[in-house]
C-alpha cells in the first residue's frame, strides 16, 4: 500500500510507510481476536494458578503428523512446539500459511506446530510457570518474550542453556552487536532476540489539536479523560521515570516510589490502562494520546490518517522479544535449528517485512533493498524497521528486578492502576 | 431400623442395594463437590496463609495477619463491588421482573420464542457481548459519534470507563438469570387465585400486590442471588467497560494472580469473597425465610 499521505513533521525520527497495511477487516479481527485472548487470559491462568499443582499448557501438536520410529530418535524431534505472539511471523492472510515456516520444515524436515498463543508475558508466564515449578515439560520447544521476562525466567532457573557460537552460529554472524549479550542475558547463554521494537505515544491530531512531542504531554490538563497509559508496570513506570530525568536501567526502589507518585498525580486524567486494546480505544477516539507500541499506529493509520506515533524527546521505551527454551522442552535442538534459521538474512528480510518491528539482521536491510518490489524498497528505509544510531540513542531499556523487587514495584503500581 | 431388629433374618442384597441407594444417588455429586469444590477451597485457604515468592516457593506460616491488611488494602474494591453487585442485582430485578410477567401472562402462543429471545444472547461468548459494547459505545463511535456530531451531546461526553458503563454491563450480562426463575414462578401461578381476587373486588394493583407477587417470591429470591453472586465476583465488565476508579475485587484478584504473582493475598481476598458472599446469603435467607427457597 503505497504511503503518500502519512506526512509526519516528525518525519525525520519515523519515516515509516505502511507497506502492507491491514485493511479495516483484518485489523479489526486481529483487534477483537487480541482482546479475547486477553480476558480468556485473564481468567484460565487465574484459575490454574489458584490451584498448587495445576495442570500445565499442553499444546497440542496439529494432527496429521507422524510420531518418530521407536528406538531410533533422531537428534532432533520431528516437531517443534514454537509459541509466539499474534500476527509476529509471515502469514499469509487467507491460508495462515508460513513461508518462513514452510522453508524451515523443507530444509530440515521438522514439522513446525507454530501456535499464536502469547498476549502478555505476564499471562503466559502464568500458563508455564506451574509446569516449570514442579519440574515438567510446559509443552513448548520455542517460546517468545519480552527482555525482562527472560532476565525472570532465567533467574528462577526456568530456560534451557545455549550456546549461541556452536549452536547458533547465524546469529553470531550475522546479528547486529547491540543484540550480543545484553543485560538480560549475558552472552545470550539462554537466548536471541525474534525482534523489537520501541514504546513511544500514539495521538489523534484532530482530537489533540496539536503535534505531541513530550512526555509532558500524557501529564497535560488538557487532555483529561482522553489519554491512555499502559497497564504493563515497567511501560508506565519507565515514562514516568523518562519524565523524571531518571535512568530506568538503573533505577533503585527509590525511584520507582518517585515514578509511582508521579503516576498517581496523572491518574485522575488517564482514561485507563490499557493492554493491546489500546490500539481499539485510540481508533475508536476514546483516547486522544495514549502509549503506543510502534508497529501498531502504522497499521491504524490505514484507516485513520489522523493518528501519528512519535518517539518523545524524553526517550521512548525499546523492548526486545526473544527465543528460548523453556526447560524440559522436548526438542530443544530443533528450537536452536530455528534459532540459527531465522538468523538468515533473507528469512529475517521475510519476517521483518511482514511484522514491520526492528529487525535484529542489519543484512536484511540490504536484502529489501535490492528487491525487485518497490514495497520492499520502501521498507529498507524504515526507521521502525532499521532505525538509525540517533534514533536508537533516544531509547531506553527496562530495569532488572529480581522477584522481591517485582513485588514491592508491582505493589507500588497496582494502587495505579486500581486505586 | 431393619438391621436393629435381631430376630430378624438377614436382608437381602436387593434390600440392601435399597437401602443404600440414596447414598449410592448422592455419590457422583458428592464427589464431583469433593473434587471440584473442597479440595479447592482447601487449597485456596492453604494458600491464603503462605508467605514467599516465586523464587523461593510459597511456604505455610499460618499468615492469618494477611486478611484483616487485605479488608483494610482492598476496602474500596470490596464495597465497590457490593455496591456494583447490588446495584446491577436491582437494575436486573427492575427489567427482568416485567418482562418475565409479560412472557408469563401476556406471551400467549409465543411463550417459547420469547423465552428463547431471553436465552439467544447465551449462544455467544460472554466475552464477545461484553467487547462489542466497547465497540457500540465507542466516543467517536457509530452511536455516541453520530449523536455528538448532530449536537446531542456534548463532545466530551461517554459512557465507557464509568461505573455506569460496568453496572449495565453486569445488569446486561445477568439479565436471563433475574428473568429465567421469577418466570417459572410466574407461570406456576394458578390463574383461578387471580380471578378470585377479582371476583372479591380486588383492584388489579393489589391484586398483584397481595397475590401474584408474594407468589412470585421464590423466584425473586433465586433471581438476587444468582444476579448478586456472579455480580460480585465479575471482572470482565469492569476490566472492559471500566476504568481506574471502577475496579472491582475481581480485577484486584486477576491482577494480583496474573501480574504481581502474589498468590497468597489473591487467594485471601477470594477466600473473603466467597466468605462474605456466605454471610451475606445467610443473612437474606433468614430475612426473606428459608421456605421461600423450597417452596
Amino acid at each position: 500500500m503505497p504511503d503518500v499521505r502519512r506526512q509526519s513533521p516528525l518525519d525525520s525520527v519515523v519515516r515509516h510507510a505502511l507497506m502492507r497495511g491491514l485493511t479495516r477487516r483484518r485489523f479489526l479481527r486481529h483487534a477483537g481476536r487480541a482482546s479475547l485472548a486477553a480476558g480468556a487470559a485473564v481468567s484460565l491462568p487465574a484459575l490454574l494458578a489458584a490451584c498448587s499443582t495445576p495442570p500445565a499448557a499442553t499444546p497440542q501438536a496439529t494432527p496429521g503428523q507422524g510420531t518418530p520410529p521407536a528406538g531410533t530418535p533422531p537428534p532432533a524431534g520431528d516437531t517443534l512446539n514454537f509459541a509466539n505472539w499474534p500476527f509476529y511471523i509471515d502469514q499469509d492472510e487467507d491460508s495462515g500459511a508460513s513461508d518462513t515456516l514452510q522453508q524451515f520444515t523443507s530444509e530440515t524436515g521438522i514439522q513446525v506446530n507454530y501456535q499464536e498463543r502469547i498476549e502478555s508475558n505476564d499471562g503466559f508466564f502464568g500458563t508455564i510457570a506451574p509446569a516449570l515449578a514442579a519440574g515438567r515439560s510446559t509443552g513448548w520447544d520455542l517460546i517468545v518474550v519480552t527482555d525482562w521476562m527472560v532476565a525472570r525466567l532465567i533467574r528462577l532457573g526456568y530456560l534451557e542453556q545455549i550456546n549461541v557460537d556452536s549452536e547458533v552460529p547465524q546469529f553470531v554472524a550475522n546479528a547486529a552487536d547491540a543484540y550480543k549479550n545484553p543485560w538480560y542475558d549475558p552472552n545470550n547463554g539462554h537466548s536471541v532476540p525474534w525482534q523489537s521494537g520501541f514504546t513511544g505515544i500514539g495521538y489523534n491530531i484532530a482530537l489533540t489539536g496539536r503535534e505531541i512531542t513530550s512526555i509532558n504531554d500524557l501529564w497535560d490538563e488538557e487532555f483529561r479523560g482522553r489519554i491512555g497509559m499502559f497497564s504493563e508496570m515497567r511501560d508506565s513506570m519507565n515514562f514516568a521515570m523518562l519524565r523524571l530525568g531518571i535512568d530506568p536501567e538503573q533505577a533503585t526502589l527509590e525511584d520507582a516510589q518517585r515514578a509511582a507518585q508521579e503516576l498517581l498525580a496523572q491518574a485522575p486524567l488517564v482514561r485507563a490502562y490499557y493492554g493491546n486494546e489500546y490500539a481499539e480505544a485510540l481508533a475508536n477516539g476514546d483516547v486522544a494520546i495514549t502509549m503506543a507500541w510502534s508497529g501498531d499506529v502504522y497499521q491504524l493509520q490505514a484507516d485513520n490518517e489522523d493518528l501519528r506515533f512519535v518517539i518523545p524527546e524524553e526517550g521512548a521505551n525499546l523492548w526486545v522479544d526473544n527465543m528460548c527454551i523453556p526447560r524440559g522442552a522436548e526438542n530443544p535442538t530443533a528450537a536452536k535449528q530455528m534459532m540459527d534459521f531465522v538468523y538468515d538474512p533473507e528469512i529475517a528480510a521475510q519476517i521483518a517485512g511482514y511484522v514491520q518491528f526492528i529487525s535484529p539482521v542489519p543484512a536484511a536491510r540490504d536484502v529489501l533493498a535490492a528487491s525487485d518490489d518497490e514495497e520492499e524498497q520502501e521498507l529498507a528505509d524504515s526507521e521502525l524497521i532499521f532505525p538509525s544510531d540517533e534514533t536508537l540513542a533516544q531509547t531506553v531499556g527496562y530495569p532488572n528486578l529480581d522477584e522481591e523487587a517485582e513485588r514491592q514495584w508491582q505493589e507500588l503500581f497496582q494502587q495505579i492502576v486500581q486505586g | 431400623m431393619t438391621a436393629i431388629g435381631g430376630a430378624r433374618a438377614r436382608p437381602t442384597l436387593g434390600r440392601r442395594l435399597r437401602s443404600a441407594a440414596p447414598y449410592l444417588l448422592l455419590l457422583p455429586g458428592g464427589l464431583w463437590l469433593l473434587v471440584f469444590f473442597f479440595v479447592p477451597m482447601a487449597t485456596m485457604f492453604s494458600m491464603s496463609l503462605q508467605e514467599g515468592t516465586l523464587a523461593t516457593g510459597f511456604q505455610l506460616t499460618f499468615n492469618f495477619e494477611i486478611y484483616p491488611e487485605v479488608i483494610q488494602r482492598w476496602s474500596t474494591q470490596l464495597v465497590r463491588s457490593f455496591q456494583y453487585a447490588f446495584m446491577a442485582t436491582v437494575a436486573a430485578i427492575l427489567i427482568g421482573y416485567p418482562l418475565a410477567y409479560t412472557i408469563a401472562f401476556r406471551g400467549g402462543r409465543f411463550k417459547s420464542i420469547l423465552l428463547l429471545l431471553v436465552i439467544l444472547p447465551f449462544f455467544t461468548s460472554y466475552l464477545i457481548r461484553t467487547i462489542s459494547w466497547k465497540f457500540i459505545l465507542a466516543d467517536q463511535g457509530f452511536v455516541l459519534g453520530t449523536l455528538k456530531e448532530i449536537g446531542i451531546l456534548e463532545s466530551g461526553f461517554h459512557v465507557l470507563a464509568t461505573g455506569t458503563a460496568v453496572i449495565s454491563g453486569i445488569t446486561y450480562n445477568l439479565l436471563p438469570f433475574a428473568v429465567l426463575p421469577i418466570y417459572v414462578s410466574l407461570e406456576k401461578i394458578d390463574k383461578r387465585l387471580l380471578e378470585a381476587a377479582g371476583d372479591l373486588y380486588s383492584s388489579r394493583i393489589s391484586t398483584f400486590l397481595r397475590v401474584t407477587l408474594p407468589l412470585s417470591m421464590p423466584g425473586l429470591f433465586a433471581a438476587t442471588l444468582l444476579v448478586f453472586i456472579p455480580g460480585f465476583g465479575d471482572f470482565v465488565n469492569a476490566e472492559f467497560l471500566g476504568a481506574r476508579d471502577t475496579t472491582m475485587a475481581g480485577n484486584v484478584v486477576q491482577r494480583l494472580f496474573l501480574t504481581n504473582n502474589d498468590y497468597p493475598q489473591a487467594a485471601a481476598i477470594s477466600f473473603l469473597m466467597m466468605g462474605l458472599i456466605l454471610v451475606g446469603i445467610v443473612l437474606y435467607t433468614r430475612l426473606v425465610g428459608t421456605e421461600e427457597l423450597t417452596r
